[in-house]
Protein backbone atom coordinates (compact mmCIF):
# COMPACT_ATOMS: atom_id res chain seq x y z
CA UNK A 1 0.00 0.00 0.00
CA UNK A 2 1.29 3.46 -0.98
CA UNK A 3 2.03 5.76 2.05
CA UNK A 4 0.07 8.54 2.49
CA UNK A 5 2.07 12.03 2.81
CA UNK A 6 1.51 13.95 5.98
CA UNK A 7 0.84 17.39 5.99
CA UNK A 8 -2.12 19.72 5.96
CA UNK A 9 -4.40 17.65 3.34
CA UNK A 10 -4.65 14.90 5.76
CA UNK A 11 -4.93 16.70 9.29
CA UNK A 12 -7.92 18.49 7.09
CA UNK A 13 -9.59 15.08 5.82
CA UNK A 14 -8.98 13.81 9.81
CA UNK A 15 -11.08 17.12 10.72
CA UNK A 16 -13.91 16.72 8.50
CA UNK A 17 -14.25 13.06 9.50
CA UNK A 18 -14.50 13.86 13.09
CA UNK A 19 -17.27 16.72 11.87
CA UNK A 20 -18.79 13.91 9.64
CA UNK A 21 -18.30 11.49 12.87
CA UNK A 22 -20.37 14.14 14.96
CA UNK A 23 -23.17 14.47 12.54
CA UNK A 24 -23.44 10.87 12.24
CA UNK A 25 -24.01 10.35 16.49
CA UNK A 26 -26.55 12.98 15.85
CA UNK A 27 -28.35 11.36 13.89
CA UNK A 28 -28.54 8.54 15.09
CA UNK A 29 -30.07 9.62 18.25
CA UNK A 30 -32.76 11.00 16.50
CA UNK A 31 -33.91 7.76 14.93
CA UNK A 32 -36.72 6.58 17.58
CA UNK A 33 -38.29 10.12 16.39
CA UNK A 34 -38.04 9.19 12.81
CA UNK A 35 -39.53 5.83 13.72
CA UNK A 36 -43.07 8.01 14.60
CA UNK A 37 -43.31 9.60 11.32
CA UNK A 38 -44.59 7.84 8.12
CA UNK A 39 -41.38 7.85 6.16
CA UNK A 40 -37.43 8.16 7.69
CA UNK A 41 -35.09 10.01 5.65
CA UNK A 42 -34.97 9.94 1.78
CA UNK A 43 -36.18 7.40 -0.56
CA UNK A 44 -33.80 4.85 -1.94
CA UNK A 45 -32.62 5.28 -5.40
CA UNK A 46 -35.28 3.46 -7.99
CA UNK A 47 -34.01 -0.44 -8.15
CA UNK A 48 -31.51 -0.82 -11.04
CA UNK A 49 -32.56 -3.54 -12.93
CA UNK A 50 -30.60 -6.52 -11.07
CA UNK A 51 -32.22 -5.74 -8.04
CA UNK A 52 -35.79 -4.66 -9.37
CA UNK A 53 -35.75 -8.71 -10.73
CA UNK A 54 -34.53 -9.48 -6.93
CA UNK A 55 -37.52 -7.86 -5.81
CA UNK A 56 -39.78 -9.31 -8.36
CA UNK A 57 -39.26 -12.81 -7.40
CA UNK A 58 -39.15 -12.49 -3.80
CA UNK A 59 -42.16 -10.23 -3.54
CA UNK A 60 -44.51 -10.78 -6.74
CA UNK A 61 -46.67 -7.43 -6.91
CA UNK A 62 -46.66 -6.72 -3.15
CA UNK A 63 -46.19 -3.61 -2.39
CA UNK A 64 -43.02 -2.65 -0.28
CA UNK A 65 -43.52 -0.16 2.62
CA UNK A 66 -41.55 1.75 4.67
CA UNK A 67 -41.48 0.97 8.57
CA UNK A 68 -41.96 -1.42 11.25
CA UNK A 69 -38.17 -2.46 9.93
CA UNK A 70 -35.44 -0.78 11.83
CA UNK A 71 -32.01 -1.12 9.69
CA UNK A 72 -28.79 0.26 11.80
CA UNK A 73 -26.04 0.90 9.90
CA UNK A 74 -22.94 3.04 9.96
CA UNK A 75 -23.16 5.73 7.57
CA UNK A 76 -19.33 5.98 6.87
CA UNK A 77 -17.97 2.13 6.34
CA UNK A 78 -14.02 3.02 6.58
CA UNK A 79 -13.42 -0.77 5.66
CA UNK A 80 -16.35 -2.58 3.27
CA UNK A 81 -14.76 -5.77 4.64
CA UNK A 82 -16.27 -6.14 7.43
CA UNK A 83 -19.61 -3.02 7.99
CA UNK A 84 -22.01 -4.06 10.87
CA UNK A 85 -25.52 -4.59 9.93
CA UNK A 86 -28.49 -4.42 12.82
CA UNK A 87 -32.07 -5.41 11.58
CA UNK A 88 -34.49 -5.09 14.26
CA UNK A 89 -38.74 -4.46 14.32
CA UNK A 90 -39.72 -3.81 17.56
CA UNK A 91 -43.36 -3.60 16.72
CA UNK A 92 -44.05 -6.43 13.91
CA UNK A 93 -45.84 -9.03 16.17
CA UNK A 94 -44.04 -12.28 16.82
CA UNK A 95 -47.21 -14.56 17.96
CA UNK A 96 -48.37 -17.76 16.36
CA UNK A 97 -50.35 -16.81 14.06
CA UNK A 98 -48.34 -13.37 13.55
CA UNK A 99 -45.01 -13.04 13.02
CA UNK A 100 -42.12 -12.09 11.16
CA UNK A 101 -41.68 -15.26 8.52
CA UNK A 102 -38.09 -13.87 6.56
CA UNK A 103 -35.85 -10.98 6.44
CA UNK A 104 -34.44 -10.20 3.05
CA UNK A 105 -30.95 -7.96 3.18
CA UNK A 106 -29.78 -6.32 -0.19
CA UNK A 107 -27.10 -4.76 -1.21
CA UNK A 108 -27.56 -2.90 -4.57
CA UNK A 109 -24.01 -2.29 -5.90
CA UNK A 110 -22.68 -5.34 -4.47
CA UNK A 111 -21.34 -7.90 -7.17
CA UNK A 112 -24.30 -10.65 -5.35
CA UNK A 113 -26.72 -8.01 -4.28
CA UNK A 114 -28.64 -10.59 -2.65
CA UNK A 115 -26.31 -11.01 0.22
CA UNK A 116 -28.60 -12.92 3.13
CA UNK A 117 -32.45 -14.33 3.86
CA UNK A 118 -33.07 -14.90 7.59
CA UNK A 119 -35.73 -17.19 7.82
CA UNK A 120 -37.14 -16.85 11.44
CA UNK A 121 -40.22 -18.21 13.64
CA UNK A 122 -42.24 -16.91 16.87
CA UNK A 123 -40.04 -18.88 18.73
CA UNK A 124 -37.14 -16.30 18.38
CA UNK A 125 -39.58 -13.88 20.72
CA UNK A 126 -38.82 -10.86 18.45
CA UNK A 127 -37.05 -9.16 15.21
CA UNK A 128 -32.88 -8.46 16.09
CA UNK A 129 -30.86 -9.83 13.78
CA UNK A 130 -26.85 -8.59 14.07
CA UNK A 131 -24.01 -9.66 11.55
CA UNK A 132 -21.66 -8.01 9.33
CA UNK A 133 -21.36 -8.00 5.74
CA UNK A 134 -19.07 -7.02 2.63
CA UNK A 135 -19.74 -3.78 0.56
CA UNK A 136 -17.53 -3.03 -2.50
CA UNK A 137 -18.67 0.74 -2.50
CA UNK A 138 -21.21 3.15 -1.62
CA UNK A 139 -25.10 2.28 -2.02
CA UNK A 140 -28.17 1.55 -0.63
CA UNK A 141 -28.63 -1.24 2.05
CA UNK A 142 -32.29 -2.71 2.18
CA UNK A 143 -33.88 -4.94 4.62
CA UNK A 144 -37.20 -5.99 3.79
CA UNK A 145 -39.16 -8.30 6.29
CA UNK A 146 -42.37 -10.57 4.83
CA UNK A 147 -44.53 -11.17 7.86
CA UNK A 148 -46.74 -14.48 7.89
CA UNK A 149 -49.65 -12.10 7.11
CA UNK A 150 -48.35 -11.41 3.42
CA UNK A 151 -46.97 -7.87 4.78
CA UNK A 152 -43.75 -6.31 3.66
CA UNK A 153 -42.23 -4.21 5.32
CA UNK A 154 -38.76 -2.06 4.42
CA UNK A 155 -35.99 0.05 5.59
CA UNK A 156 -32.68 1.60 3.71
CA UNK A 157 -29.42 2.92 4.43
CA UNK A 158 -27.03 4.46 2.27
CA UNK A 159 -23.47 3.81 3.49
CA UNK A 160 -20.72 5.63 2.04
CA UNK A 161 -17.83 2.43 1.46
CA UNK A 162 -14.29 3.95 1.61
CA UNK A 163 -12.38 0.82 1.28
CA UNK A 164 -13.89 -1.78 -1.09
CA UNK A 165 -14.11 -5.35 0.48
CA UNK A 166 -15.55 -7.51 -2.08
CA UNK A 167 -12.37 -7.20 -4.66
CA UNK B 1 -2.84 -17.37 15.62
CA UNK B 2 -4.15 -20.74 15.26
CA UNK B 3 -7.22 -20.97 13.19
CA UNK B 4 -9.04 -24.19 11.84
CA UNK B 5 -11.84 -23.73 9.77
CA UNK B 6 -15.33 -24.67 11.59
CA UNK B 7 -14.25 -23.86 14.50
CA UNK B 8 -17.78 -22.47 16.49
CA UNK B 9 -18.34 -20.85 19.68
CA UNK B 10 -22.16 -20.02 20.97
CA UNK B 11 -22.67 -17.74 23.90
CA UNK B 12 -25.69 -17.50 26.06
CA UNK B 13 -26.35 -15.67 29.23
CA UNK B 14 -25.26 -17.04 32.12
CA UNK B 15 -27.83 -16.44 34.09
CA UNK B 16 -31.57 -17.52 32.26
CA UNK B 17 -34.88 -16.94 33.69
CA UNK B 18 -37.74 -19.10 32.24
CA UNK B 19 -39.67 -17.92 29.09
CA UNK B 20 -37.60 -14.64 28.81
CA UNK B 21 -36.10 -13.87 25.70
CA UNK B 22 -32.22 -13.96 25.62
CA UNK B 23 -29.20 -13.09 22.74
CA UNK B 24 -27.88 -15.80 21.28
CA UNK B 25 -24.12 -14.79 19.86
CA UNK B 26 -22.30 -17.43 17.54
CA UNK B 27 -19.16 -17.20 15.51
CA UNK B 28 -18.03 -19.90 13.44
CA UNK B 29 -14.35 -19.38 11.90
CA UNK B 30 -14.53 -19.57 7.95
CA UNK B 31 -12.81 -17.25 5.30
CA UNK B 32 -16.19 -16.59 3.49
CA UNK B 33 -13.60 -16.51 0.06
CA UNK B 34 -15.90 -14.74 -2.42
CA UNK B 35 -13.72 -15.96 -5.65
CA UNK B 36 -13.09 -12.29 -6.76
CA UNK B 37 -9.37 -12.52 -5.22
CA UNK B 38 -6.10 -13.55 -6.33
CA UNK B 39 -3.45 -15.28 -4.07
CA UNK B 40 0.09 -13.20 -4.05
CA UNK B 41 1.05 -15.78 -6.97
CA UNK B 42 -1.65 -14.74 -8.89
CA UNK B 43 -3.92 -17.60 -8.73
CA UNK B 44 -7.87 -16.75 -8.47
CA UNK B 45 -8.84 -18.12 -4.78
CA UNK B 46 -12.25 -19.96 -5.75
CA UNK B 47 -15.27 -19.08 -3.69
CA UNK B 48 -15.40 -20.46 -0.27
CA UNK B 49 -18.49 -19.70 2.27
CA UNK B 50 -20.63 -20.74 4.45
CA UNK B 51 -23.98 -20.57 2.99
CA UNK B 52 -26.62 -22.00 5.33
CA UNK B 53 -27.04 -21.46 9.01
CA UNK B 54 -30.07 -24.10 10.46
CA UNK B 55 -30.52 -23.17 14.84
CA UNK B 56 -32.21 -25.92 16.40
CA UNK B 57 -33.54 -25.79 20.01
CA UNK B 58 -34.75 -28.53 22.64
CA UNK B 59 -35.40 -30.26 19.28
CA UNK B 60 -37.43 -27.92 17.31
CA UNK B 61 -35.53 -25.46 14.61
CA UNK B 62 -36.11 -22.36 15.18
CA UNK B 63 -34.54 -20.30 12.20
CA UNK B 64 -32.66 -20.67 8.96
CA UNK B 65 -30.42 -18.56 7.96
CA UNK B 66 -29.32 -18.62 3.44
CA UNK B 67 -26.00 -16.75 3.22
CA UNK B 68 -23.78 -15.84 0.33
CA UNK B 69 -19.96 -14.71 0.41
CA UNK B 70 -21.07 -11.42 0.91
CA UNK B 71 -21.38 -12.12 4.97
CA UNK B 72 -17.71 -11.26 6.69
CA UNK B 73 -14.80 -13.08 7.21
CA UNK B 74 -15.54 -15.52 10.30
CA UNK B 75 -18.97 -15.27 10.33
CA UNK B 76 -20.67 -13.51 13.57
CA UNK B 77 -24.41 -13.99 13.86
CA UNK B 78 -26.67 -12.59 16.96
CA UNK B 79 -30.48 -13.29 17.16
CA UNK B 80 -32.94 -13.70 20.26
CA UNK B 81 -34.93 -16.33 21.52
CA UNK B 82 -37.87 -17.57 23.65
CA UNK B 83 -36.17 -19.39 26.33
CA UNK B 84 -39.33 -21.47 27.60
CA UNK B 85 -37.64 -24.82 27.82
CA UNK B 86 -34.54 -26.01 29.17
CA UNK B 87 -32.38 -27.80 26.42
CA UNK B 88 -29.76 -27.95 23.83
CA UNK B 89 -30.01 -25.08 21.06
CA UNK B 90 -27.51 -26.37 18.30
CA UNK B 91 -26.45 -24.52 15.16
CA UNK B 92 -24.61 -26.56 11.94
CA UNK B 93 -22.82 -24.11 9.50
CA UNK B 94 -22.74 -25.83 5.55
CA UNK B 95 -20.36 -24.21 3.32
CA UNK B 96 -20.71 -24.37 -0.18
CA UNK B 97 -18.07 -27.63 -0.56
CA UNK B 98 -20.52 -29.24 1.37
CA UNK B 99 -18.51 -29.41 5.01
CA UNK B 100 -20.54 -28.81 8.14
CA UNK B 101 -19.85 -27.71 11.64
CA UNK B 102 -21.61 -27.98 14.67
CA UNK B 103 -21.81 -26.02 17.74
CA UNK B 104 -23.98 -26.71 20.86
CA UNK B 105 -25.00 -24.67 24.20
CA UNK B 106 -27.19 -25.63 27.03
CA UNK B 107 -30.20 -23.37 27.70
CA UNK B 108 -30.65 -23.94 31.27
CA UNK B 109 -32.51 -22.08 33.94
CA UNK B 110 -31.24 -20.45 37.14
CA UNK B 111 -32.75 -21.79 40.54
CA UNK B 112 -32.89 -18.36 42.27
Amino acid sequence: MPRVPEGPPRRQFLKQGLAIGLVVAAGQSLRPAQLLSASAGPDPEVPNEQVAKILKDLFGGRPIRRGQVLLDMPVVAEDGRVVPVIIEAPDLPMTADNYVKAVHLIVDHNPDPYLAAFDVTPAMGKLSLQFRIKMKRTTWVRAIAETSTGEVWADYARVNVSLNGCG
Amino acid sequence: MNRTIGDARIRVPSRIQQGEIIPVSAIVQHPMDTGFFRSADGQPIPAYFIKDVTVTYAGRQVAHFMWTSGISRDPIVTFTLVADREGPLSMRWVDNKGAAFEQTAQIAFSTT
